[in-house]
């Protein structure tokens, strides 16, 4: 009887846990669309970095441990999409221009030999 | 389609993406150590779901660029 009871009990917590994490996954609309998943994602890059400086400052206050400032990390500022286009348009200009100066430079080349040989 | 509007859709399809994988891959954790004995099956099942609405939602979102979201409005009757 009492094991019957708590094998109910256990199934009733473990269904509440799992509905309540269902609930929660369709009350904040995570797998709705894409809008919203961005303002999710935006909302807790803003919530919880203060969170967890609150939480290690709270366990430092209980367990009287110091955690070492770390020095902050350098931050590399490299425009990828700009290095990346300009590379393209270099590529592309120099491609296009090409022929013509593969022309101009023999014909340079070809004048040079005429004048030496002469 | 100028290349700011794409970036910004190449922007949220990624924050979509990780959103979705990580509730995917949450929720399995929650039903593999309530319902299925710590199996890793639901883990794999829910991030797979995840990645495939995330990827259901960007290939949306760059199909259809021109679409425009309209509303019914009644005829009022004179």
């Amino acid at each position: 009887m009492v094991a019957r009871v708590w094998s109910l009990m256990r199934f009733l917590i473990k269904g509440s846990v799992a509905g309540g994490a269902v609930y929660l996954v369709y009350d904040q609309e995570l797998l709705g669309s894409s809008d919203k998943s961005q303002a999710a994602l935006k909302k807790a890059g803003e919530v919880v970095p203060p969170a967890m400086y609150q939480f290690s400052h709270y366990v430092c206050q209980q367990t009287g441990l110091q955690i070492p400032q770390l020095p902050a990390p350098p931050k590399i500022h490299f425009p990828i999409r700009d290095s990346w286009n300009a590379g393209i348009i270099t590529v592309m200009s120099a491609l296009s221009v090409a022929p013509s100066k593969a022309c101009e430079y023999s014909k340079e080349g070809w004048e040079y030999v005429k004048a030496r040989t002469k | 389609m100028s290349e700011s509007e794409l970036g910004r859709k190449w922007d949220r399809c990624l924050a979509d993406a990780v959103v979705k994988i990580g509730t995917g891959f949450g929720l399995g954790i929650v039903f593999s150590l309530t319902f299925f004995k710590r199996r890793m099956w639901p883990l794999a099942f829910g991030s797979g779901m995840g990645l495939g609405m995330a990827y259901s939602n960007c290939q949306h979102d760059f199909q259809a660029p021109y679409l425009l979201h309209g509303k019914y409005v009644k005829e009022q009757e004179q």
